[in-house]
């Protein structure tokens, strides 16, 4: 777009200067001869702007008076701010791609006056970077004016090192006669951040990555998990795979325990045959259940593309059909021919595109004559068409069947053949998305049933969304999902190793305890019915969750429209999944025996080891030392090794994680030594610095514990320790092995008196974190929870959460007292209907507030 | 063993940055300036005079359109050429001839109830402009004749964008002179990003001509550059689109404002078909025929195969490049 500009100003009429200076128009300038290139300037607050885009200029031209240019800089300027507030003498902000920042200052005393009462513009200062290290694109400045006092005066800039730097710029216009310039105010960077941390940050399974004589650890460089199971699979920089249970391994990486001691811990098994680095990994069953459940898939450095028995961990098949690193494995969509639904797509960086036939144990297709890198892979299922959208933007259009060449298109057609699949694939894979297409093809088709199909289809259409909105808040997948627990790897940089960030969905969590709470006394009559129905305990427990959910659903007096409607699909959909899942078991011998085999791992109790490291992480520790004992001894929470790093997850899908150094606040000089500053941050870590982060925060995770605590003492034998943990208590013993008894005989060890302990330990639990929480941290630590969304989960669906919100916002509503209601009332007044005013104006009780809550509520459901 | 092979390594990715990274933006830029070259072509050399070049649009018979265009360069690029030049297509003098074959004719059978008359006396209103075109006879082979203005020149945008971006790279791949030392991969590759960057944009300004909406084709400058002036229900483009120069006429035909017809206005297109509606300082129009014709200019063909090559260029050095940045 710049480029443009010049090409308009090049209209103008122009003349040669030596000064390299000539005045053209208003809001143009032009730099002549001597130096050769055009440049743009245009008024910003009466101060020149400098066209950043083509900023080859070293100098900058004043268009207020008087006019003039000021040298200094030996780079291209990239940052131009007025920076006096007053009009009186006019003071200017520049910057350079080199880093280097002269502060240049111009005096004017009025606009009208003559020019030669002016004084010329002087140089202020030169600020200049402190390192002088090779940076690979132009730092980024800007200057503000800070708020902690008035004219502050801030110039801040951030390099692609990360690092950022702070100057605070005197009001002071008296020419300071040192040549050192000004001296950086702060200077911090992301790297120094994370070096700083004591213990190192942990990768998810550092403990079973050391490398002898070295710190640093194996680098993981890529990770799937596989909720159904909840492993999480992580191939590493060696190319050998780590297959290890998700919650254990966090555990030992998170929290203090006995587990710190033994080697090789937690149990896990290694996959080895890529012979360098793992670049990509997918386990087709989740993305699509027509795959088979034992393939992993992974691929390499070394350009090999591999399938796994993730049960036996044999290597099924070895690819080697690719001239480059594999870069991305992907599962084409549903509705594609029969030979191309048993594939995945593997992209490599040499440009090709191959289709790997699992049940063929052969590559189907390569597509290798793209010349610039692979940007975007899409589908054509019905005229099987695989369309490969290249970095410079043109795209070629691939035959499935014949592998043949289709075509290869540039410019707008190119454009317009990607634009019409991603119509055509949601209108074909996921029909509820795009109502409006299938509905058109139904008419155009005159058929009867698709009419039909169509009708329900948009029922359940606008059922989802209304699902979507209210799940949203919670920062959930729209749907409800079964899984308590999602490992995501998220890579910063290429060379970086892979971070995890585990989801808690603590719906999902308490229905999984209560349904495994529910079918533990049938654990005793073990038929062979019974047996076959229980196997693979988290993926299964569709009836049983439906069944727990209608309890929920009939406890309830009055329910909305919408909670009708969520219920009624989620059952069909269970429904619809058992029932076919029963006729492919009946149809395919295959399939039954994968299905049966566990992972031969040590087996464990994946949804309590869940709720065990959510709860530990979630505590504040070292508030109540009684508490805490209690915990640890009784219930057996285990502490963490230093404060865990939450995040939030927004409406629109934005997710905000702490990084470190968001405890320390910039600029403050360091008081103490260094020791005393260890010191403070473990023990202020250990919970209580999370509940001083925000209010958002803070709601989520009163509203978690609280939730579960309630959970779990409802529950019978509800403790972290003991024999019951090793084994899901609804998994099925393997015939032929004595693990049977072991299993058995857990249940009744603890006896009546040991249940009431750890009953009560889970109440002391909510109710410390319900009610004294704001008094033991004191209110500077301690940020309160938002009343708005406490109040939007009044109804929520999950009869736990429910009532976690309202003992939650009656304690923060008795909390805040008369004047703070007060003004929280006068906060929503204009909002709330019209009638209720008169009865609230004579007594805010917490009551009436509900209330109002209630009405708020309600009116921002419908 | 494995030492020796990562020392054999580091050698080669040390030849790689110091001898063939310069040995590529030396063969870029050659490139470059030819398709530079390309591009000032019509400015023709110093000595001789300004080369011009004559295209026929719409050579067939059955075209009811036809353009001559003449591409001109002028004295101005070549005050400029040492700097960023501005450059100049131009377009004078431009002869559209439309053949009108009976088209007022089909137009009317076409929706007799219109409250448009089909009398010779509203032709006349509709298409009352001065000169040798006569319109009262529809049914007879007319000819509207315009010419671009002389105290006027038209600039292709488009060309002028892909030039400056053209520009753009090579001064991008000059800043970088021989003696310059490549210390890491990461530094060729920003520099190949920054250079492919600009070739992409100079190769979509010419592959992708800009969608416009009809209200924007009629305010644009282009509609005052005919001398006679255009009528108003008549609409004229021009864009570049790969290495064609595209003419599209469009013919409208002024809905009443009672008129029962739904009104939908049309968005941004780069060709409208018949049918397409837009409103117009409080007029509302509707096209009522369209007529495209195109004419390869040769040297945009040569230029759209400089942009590819040297893309190519730059991916082949960035793919080197990454295969070591891969191992260290």
């Amino acid at each position: 777009m710049g480029v443009e500009v010049t090409a308009r100003t090049a209209e103008l009429p122009a003349a040669g200067g030596d000064s390299g200076v000539i005045e053209l128009r208003p809001g143009l300038h032009w730099l002549g001869k001597d130096r050769s290139k055009l440049r743009n300037f245009g008024y910003v607050n009466n101060v020149a702007e400098v066209d950043v885009l083509r900023s080859t200029h070293r100098s900058v031209f004043t268009a207020i008076n008087p006019r003039a240019l000021l040298f200094g800089h030996t780079a291209s300027i990239t940052c131009l701010s007025k920076a006096s507030a007053s009009s009186e003498k006019q003071y200017i902000v520049s910057a350079s791609e080199s880093g280097c920042l002269p502060a240049s200052d111009t005096f004017r005393s009025d606009v009208g006056k003559a020019v030669e009462n002016l004084i010329p513009p002087l140089l202020f200062s030169v600020l200049d970077r402190a390192d002088k290290q090779l940076l690979i694109c132009p730092p980024v400045t800007r200057f503000f004016y800070g708020r902690r006092e008035c004219f502050h005066k801030l110039l801040i800039q951030g390099d692609s090192s990360g690092r950022l730097c702070i100057w605070s710029v005197p009001d002071t216009l008296e020419l300071q006669d040192n040549t050192e310039g000004l001296q950086m105010t702060t200077s911090t960077s992301l790297q120094e951040a994370f070096c700083k941390l004591t213990p190192c940050p942990a990768g998810i399974i550092d403990q079973l990555s050391l490398i002898p004589n070295s710190n640093e650890p194996l680098k993981v460089t890529a990770s799937v998990y596989i909720p159904a199971h909840g492993r999480l699979v992580c191939g590493r920089e060696d190319g050998s795979i780590v297959i290890v249970p998700a919650t254990q391994t966090a555990i030992v990486q998170l929290l203090q325990g006995e587990h710190m001691l033994r080697r090789g811990w937690p149990p896990h098994r290694n996959l080895r045959a890529h012979r360098n680095k793992v670049t990509c990994l997918l386990y087709p069953h989740q993305v699509s259940s027509r795959y088979d459940q034992r393939y992993l898939i992974s691929g390499g450095v070394d350009f090999s593309v591999i399938i796994w028995d993730i049960f036996s961990g044999e290597m099924k098949h070895i690819f080697c059909v690719h001239g480059g690193e594999i870069t991305q494995l992907l599962v084409p969509p549903e509705n594609c021919s029969g030979r191309v639904q048993h594939c995945i797509c593997s992209v490599a960086s040499d440009h090709s595109v191959g289709l790997l036939s699992l049940r063929e144990k052969k590559c189907i297709m390569l597509a290798s004559r793209h010349l610039f890198p692979i940007q975007v892979i899409k589908w054509r299922p019905s005229d099987d068409y695989l369309v490969v959208g290249c970095s410079d933007g043109s795209v070629y259009v691939w035959q499935m069947d014949t592998g043949a060449l289709d075509r290869c298109v540039m410019g707008i057609t190119a454009v317009e053949i990607l634009n019409a699949c991603d119509e055509a694939v949601p209108a074909a894979v996921d029909s509820l998305s795009h109502p409006a297409v299938n509905l058109k093809q139904a008419m155009t088709r005159r058929s009867l049933a698709a009419l039909k199909n169509m009708a329900h289809q948009k029922l359940q259409t606008l059922a989802t969304n209304l699902l979507a909105s209210e799940a949203s808040d919670k920062g959930n997948l729209p749907k409800y999902s079964h899984n308590s627990l999602m490992v995501q790897a998220i890579k910063t940089n290429l060379t970086d190793p892979d971070i995890h960030v585990l989801f808690f969905d603590v719906e999902a969590l308490i229905i999984q305890l209560l349904t495994e709470e529910a079918s533990r006394p049938n654990t005793a009559l073990i038929s062979p019915e019974n047996l076959q129905k229980a196997s693979g305990s988290s993926d299964k427990g569709g009836s049983f969750l439906a069944g727990k959910r209608a309890a929920v659903l009939f406890q309830q007096v009055k329910e909305t429209i919408k909670e009708n409607i969520k219920e009624h699909l989620l059952d069909d959909e269970d429904e619809d999944e058992e029932s076919m899942r029963q006729r492919r078991e009946d149809s395919d011998p295959e399939y039954r025996s994968s299905k049966s085999k566990p992972l031969t791992l040590l087996e464990y109790n994946l949804t309590m080891d869940t709720a065990k490291l959510f709860m530990s992480c979630l505590h504040a520790w070292g508030l109540n030392e009684v508490l805490d004992d209690v915990c640890l001894d009784r219930l057996g929470m285990l502490k963490p090794h230093c404060s865990v790093s939450f995040g939030l997850l927004s409406r629109g899908g934005h997710m905000s994680l702490m990084l470190p150094g968001y405890n320390q606040s910039i600029g403050k000089p360091s008081y103490g030594s260094v020791e005393v500053e260890r010191k403070m941050s473990i023990t202020e870590g250990l919970g209580r610095g999370t509940y001083g982060v925000s209010r958002a925060v803070t709601t989520q995770h009163l509203l978690s514990i609280i939730s579960l605590a309630n959970t779990l003492m409802s529950m019978t034998n509800a403790t972290f320790i003991g024999d019951h943990m090793k084994k899901g208590p609804i998994r099925p013993p393997r015939p032929g092995t004595p693990d049977l008894s072991k299993m058995k005989s857990s249940p009744p060890a603890s006896s009546n008196a040991a249940q009431g302990q750890i009953k009560q330990g889970w109440s002391q639990l909510a109710a410390m974190h319900c009610v004294m929480l704001p008094d033991l941290l004191g209110l500077e630590k301690f940020r309160p929870p938002l009343l708005e969304m406490l109040a939007r989960r009044w109804q929520d669906r999950c009869l736990e959460v429910r009532e976690a919100a309202q003992a939650l916002l009656l304690a923060e509503l008795r909390r805040i007292e008369q004047a703070g209601r007060k003004e929280t009332i006068d906060a929503w007044a204009p909002y709330l209907p019209q009638y209720i005013d008169s009865i609230i104006s004579r007594e805010y009780s917490p009551f009436i507030l509900k209330l109002i809550w209630l009405k708020y509520m309600i009116k921002a459901s419908v | 063993m494995v030492h020796s092979l990562c020392r054999f390594k580091e050698e080669e990715f040390k030849w790689l940055l110091q001898e063939e990274v310069h040995g590529v933006l030396r063969q870029l830029q050659d490139i470059l300036k030819e398709a530079s070259h390309r591009f000032a072509l019509p400015v023709g050399s110093t000595e001789g005079p300004v080369k011009q070049e004559n295209f026929m649009l719409g050579t067939s018979s059955a075209d009811q359109v036809k353009g001559v265009l003449m591409l001109q360069g002028d004295a101005l690029c070549q005050a400029f050429s040492n700097g960023v030049v501005i450059y100049d297509l131009r377009l004078p003098p431009v002869e559209i001839r439309f053949k009108v074959k009976n088209w007022l004719n089909q137009y009317c059978s076409k929706c007799p109830h219109s409250a448009v008359s089909v009398d010779g006396s509203v032709g006349d209103g509709m298409y009352g402009f001065e000169g040798d075109i006569n319109l009262k006879i529809p049914r007879n082979n007319q000819l509207l004749h315009f010419t671009f203005r002389e105290d006027k020149q038209w600039k292709l945008q488009q060309i002028q964008d892909a030039r400056n971006h053209v520009n753009q790279a090579i001064y991008l791949l000059t800043n970088r002179d021989v003696n310059y030392q490549f210390k890491t991969g990461s530094e060729v590759l920003k520099l190949m990003d920054a250079v492919m960057l600009q070739l992409t944009r100079a190769r979509n300004r010419l592959t992708t001509p800009a969608s416009l909406t009809l209200p924007e084709i009629a305010s644009s400058g282009l509609t005052k550059m005919f001398t006679p002036a255009l009528p108003s229900d008549i609409l004229v483009n021009f864009y570049i689109n790969l290495n064609k120069l595209c003419l599209t006429v469009y013919q409208l035909h002024a809905l009443q404002p009672n008129s029962t017809k739904n009104f939908r206005p049309t968005g941004g297109s780069i060709l409208h078909n018949p049918g397409a509606m837009f409103e117009c300082g409080s007029q509302r129009y509707e096209v009522s025929h369209v007529h495209k014709v195109e004419c390869v200019v040769p040297w945009l063909n040569d230029a759209l195969v400089f942009f590819t090559v040297s893309l190519q260029l730059c991916q082949q050095l960035k793919d080197k490049i990454s295969v070591f940045s891969s191992y260290d």
